[in-house]
């Protein structure tokens, strides 16, 4: 059993993504409203911190940050086999357990949206139904309630994993549709619900799946060619919403992810926030820009999935804030950049094993 | 060969760009020193500023009523994504730091109040949600009402 000993020898990757975390925490559209009143006063009158205004500074900061990724990217070419023999314990189950992750994790997201289980700070729970994400109040765009059942069955249809691969198709369409009706707003969403609809539609239902044990019969996967370019779409999406949602909300806005900071109590380790928030915005870009180009996919993604919990406990909130984003990482830091091979039939937990 | 060299150093480079990009446009961006526009809502500066006052009734049944003054500012019901900078939206009631109610209407019952001091405070908000800014920050209103024993 090669388990524990590939545990060991990774021990310092999974350190440095351990440390890389804490710089990385991703995502700040919704982190606003936790805001209280007298902090949302004070940030009124909050300058941009002068590092953020600074071409030395934030030259100096690409530079290093340059370097920093041609280094990791050597690192990458010259170990790659080691990470791929890592990997390999846990890579099969990429297609069968990971898909039954990002599957329920997006189950749980729509569910929650439609009922208004999961809402904005500050909204009574159950009272307001939302698209995909607390923010998208669906009684802001009058007409468009049947939404609330079209995601509850998609939600229904995901947990089960029936027609996982037509419910990708459908998220896809969902997140088109989102950006229609809220706009710009929306862009902080879309390409996080639109890349695990069309990594689903690639990869189907995985494991404990209605679909295995119909066969895989909902739709036929594309070719496998095909299949390959669309992953790396998926991926560039994934990787780009991340540097969007960095450059949207931390590098032109940092006097609010400062002040988020000191409402979290986040530790600063010595440092000025302000440099905090500047190494966050940094790793943060630099990470989706590596998972866009398909690489240091592994890293990259146990960066992120340290960085969203680590978010998610400073702030106190639920993980379902960001369980399309777990699905979606648990998947990459099992298969790395490629598309997961072909679910094996006999490691179903659930449904017809075959011979 | 060529190809080779791009697979190779094609990543670093796209890296090192974007990167640079970003670094030479952020100073532009920030060097106006605006409040975060996730926020805030900046009104234009040549329109009417809007303006708020606020009374506090005490009613016969020991709760309290606030009645929200505004002026140049429309109170609307519809919230969006994403509102025009223009004054109309709701406004946030805030007792003691917290929050505790959106006025969408000028009148608001606040309910019984414990006996002691409490600092209510009112900010004009726009459709979305976002602070209104006016030319001397935030457009709000502030009052110190005492509640006695019994």
């Amino acid at each position: 059993m090669a388990f524990p000993s590939t545990l060991f020898r990774s021990r310092p990757i999974c350190l440095f993504a351990a440390a890389a975390a804490l710089c990385a925490t991703p995502a700040l559209s919704h982190e606003a409203w936790l805001l209280t009143p007298s902090e949302i006063e004070a940030l009124a009158l909050e300058p941009n911190p002068a590092i953020f205004q600074s071409r030395l500074v934030l030259g100096g900061g690409a530079l290093i940050a340059s370097f920093a990724a041609a280094l990791a990217l050597a690192a990458e070419d010259r170990f790659r086999h080691i990470e791929d023999r890592l990997a390999s314990p846990i890579a099969p189950y990429a297609a069968t357990l990971g898909a039954l992750i990002l599957r329920l994790g997006l189950a749980a997201m729509l569910l929650l949206a439609a009922t208004g289980g999961l809402p904005r700070h500050g909204v009574v729970a159950w009272t307001e139904p939302t698209l995909f994400v607390p923010d998208m109040q669906l009684q802001m765009v009058p007409g468009w309630d049947w939404l609330i059942a079209g995601q509850a069955l998609i939600g229904l249809a995901l947990a089960i994993g029936f027609g996982t691969r037509l419910c990708g198709l459908a998220m896809i369409g969902l997140s088109g549709l989102g950006l229609g009706l809220f706009g710009m707003p929306f862009l902080s969403y879309a390409p996080h619900f639109a890349a695990p609809g069309l990594m689903l539609a690639l990869i189907g239902g995985g494991a404990i799946s209605v679909d295995r044990l119909l066969e895989d019969r909902d739709m036929p996967p594309p070719a496998p060619v095909v299949a390959g370019i669309l992953w790396r779409a998926a991926l560039a999406a994934v990787g780009l919403g991340f540097v969007y949602l960095s450059v949207a909300y931390k590098l032109t806005q940092p006097t609010l992810l400062i002040a988020i900071l000191e409402h979290g109590n986040f530790p600063s380790f010595g440092l000025g926030l302000d440099w905090i928030a500047l190494l966050m915005t940094g790793v943060e870009i630099v990470c989706g820009l590596l998972l866009a180009l398909g690489r240091l996919t592994r890293v990259v993604a146990l960066v992120l999935i340290g960085a969203i919990s680590f978010l998610a406990v400073t702030l106190g909130e639920t993980p379902l804030f960001h369980a399309n984003l777990y699905g979606m990482m648990a998947i990459f830091a099992m298969a790395g950049p490629r598309i997961p091979a072909e679910a094996p039939r006999g490691v179903a937990i659930f449904g017809r094993v075959e011979a | 060969m060529r190809t080779r060299v791009f697979a190779r150093h094609g990543a670093i480079l796209a890296v090192s760009a974007m990167l640079a990009t970003l670094a030479a446009a952020a100073p532009h961006i920030n060097a106006g020193n605006t409040p975060p526009r996730s926020v805030f809502l900046r009104l234009p500066g040549d329109a009417p500023e809007p303006r708020v006052a606020m009374d506090l009734e005490a009613r016969a049944d020991g709760t309290w009523r606030l009645r929200i003054d505004t002026e140049d500012f429309t109170f609307t019901s519809l919230c969006v994504t994403e509102a025009a900078a223009v004054p109309v939206g709701h406004a946030h009631v805030i007792v003691n730091g917290v929050k505790v109610a959106s006025a969408f209407h000028p009148v608001v019952d606040l309910g019984a109040l414990p006996p002691g001091e409490h600092d209510v405070t009112v900010v004009l908000r726009g459709q979305d949600h976002r602070a209104l800014l006016g030319r001397s920050g935030m457009i709000r209103a502030n009052a110190v009402v005492s509640v006695g024993a019994g």
